[in-house]
């Protein structure tokens, strides 16, 4: 049985981009459960869907927009499906969670993660959210301010 | 915990932490850094804010990846390829006639068509576009046929006759039997001809009978009788000339005879009235 080519095995940058994607989904998902099985959607359609990927660019851009899209579906098929108040359930999801990302609003964390983790530009940022550039950088700073706030009650806590 | 907006100068400080303001936005910052300790504590809670973050990713990015979910993607199958055969390249169809291409294709299409316009003007009676595309040949018929197997075998010397003239018994009973008419084989030496032996035939599909004769003099000229019973029945005795071929025909109530010869043979009519009380 003949090994595909390892050059174009996207499986192999997929398996090393897996903390990184995983990190992003975490973003995304209410607890890391979900965040995993959003990892594992990405990556199955990643790899349906590689023969579109021409090696233009960052994969990972390509990854992420994936992986946003996917959320985007993932919560609305959720919420036609589910008929609890998602206004109750959402915090208890997100108290499962113990990062301290789960205290930010909606999509702040992704603006982080995106511009200063990540070190996308901010039009890559925003292409990839979906949102425009003068949206990112607000949420970017916003999301600064938030955890600048979060490391004072944090070390007010522990003084 | 603030819920506020960031302000227009967070924000601005913010993107210049980034590298995402313009040179002009930049100088304006630096020296309002310089000058207003405010904007250096706004500045100082956006680096804070961001070391924050960090620590928190760096956390997240460091925990171990489940390997269940390594091996999912491991092992998750490749989508099929979709193969080319390899195949002989198609040569390009493409039809990009020059200007005198062009021309030359106008005006042999406006002959055609003039051509035509004059041939319906000429006849306007109107002949229908059967009769147009009617064969002008005349329909091949029986003596036709005759004549064709006369040149056919009549110009091989060697393989002339199927059997050859010591064979009358022979010929007697199988062209008997195959054409369905009793006949003999006549002894033509008054009119110079030498019996050279026969052959079966067929002439419209039925079976026709051909005794060859030669001339005794030493001429090339083959002189042929030919009979059979399927045949049209031309009544009276014919003479014919065709494809320099001549012909005496000849019927009787149980077949049609017919004496061919080069039409050169200007004896052919005696040499098939002789024959005829012969046969």
């Amino acid at each position: 049985m003949s090994q595909p080519n390892a050059i174009t095995d996207i499986r192999r940058d997929l398996v090393a981009l897996l903390p990184r994607l995983r990190g992003f989904a975490l973003t995304l998902a209410a607890s890391a459960p979900e965040a995993d099985a959003l990892v594992r959607d990405v990556c199955a359609k990643a790899i349906q869907k590689s023969h579109h990927w021409k090696g233009e660019g960052r994969i990972e851009s390509w990854l992420f927009s994936m992986m946003r899209s996917t959320s985007v579906e993932t919560r609305k098929k959720r919420r036609a499906e589910t008929t609890v108040d998602v206004r109750k359930s959402a915090p208890s999801e997100h108290a499962l969670n113990a990062s301290p990302l789960s205290s930010l609003p909606d999509g702040l964390a992704s603006a982080f993660l995106l511009g200063d983790v990540e070190g996308f530009s901010y039009k890559e940022a925003a292409a990839i959210l979906g949102i425009s550039s003068d949206v990112f950088a607000k949420r970017l700073c916003a999301a600064r301010l938030r955890l600048a706030s979060l490391g004072m009650d944090t070390a007010e806590r522990r003084a | 915990m603030p819920t506020s907006q960031p302000s227009p100068l967070q924000q601005r400080l913010s993107a210049y932490a980034d590298g995402e303001i313009v040179d002009q936005e930049r100088h304006d910052l630096e020296a309002l850094l310089v000058n207003d300790p405010q904007a250096r504590t706004q500045q100082d809670q956006l680096k804070r804010g961001a070391d924050v973050g960090r620590r928190i990713f760096d956390d997240l990015l460091k925990e171990p990846v489940p390997l269940e979910l390594v091996r999912t993607i491991k092992n998750a199958p490749l989508p099929r390829r979709a193969v080319r055969l390899p195949q002989a390249p198609r040569p390009p169809l493409s039809f990009h006639p020059s200007g005198p291409q062009t021309l030359a294709a106008c005006l042999i299409f406006f002959a055609l068509g003039g051509g035509l316009g004059y041939m319906f003007a000429t006849n306007p009676a109107g002949q229908t576009l059967a009769s147009l595309s009617a064969p002008p040949a005349e329909k091949r018929d029986w003596l036709d046929d005759v004549i064709a197997d006369y040149r056919l075998f009549g110009r091989q010397p060697r393989h002339m006759a199927e059997i050859g003239p010591d064979g009358k018994a022979d010929i007697l009973e199988w062209l008997t039997t195959n054409t369905g008419i009793g006949f003999r084989i006549p002894d033509l030496a008054q009119s110079g001809l030498t019996f050279a032996g026969a052959r079966l035939v067929t002439a419209q599909g039925h079976p026709l009978g051909l005794l060859f004769y030669k001339r005794s003099d030493g001429d090339s000229d083959v002189v042929a009788i030919a009979f059979g019973s399927s045949s049209p029945d031309f009544g009276k005795p014919m003479e014919d000339i065709r494809s320099d071929t001549a012909v005496v025909s000849w019927s009787t109530a149980l077949a049609t005879y017919v004496v061919v010869g080069p039409s050169s043979a200007a004896d052919l009519d005696d040499i098939a009235a002789k024959a005829a009380g012969l046969l």
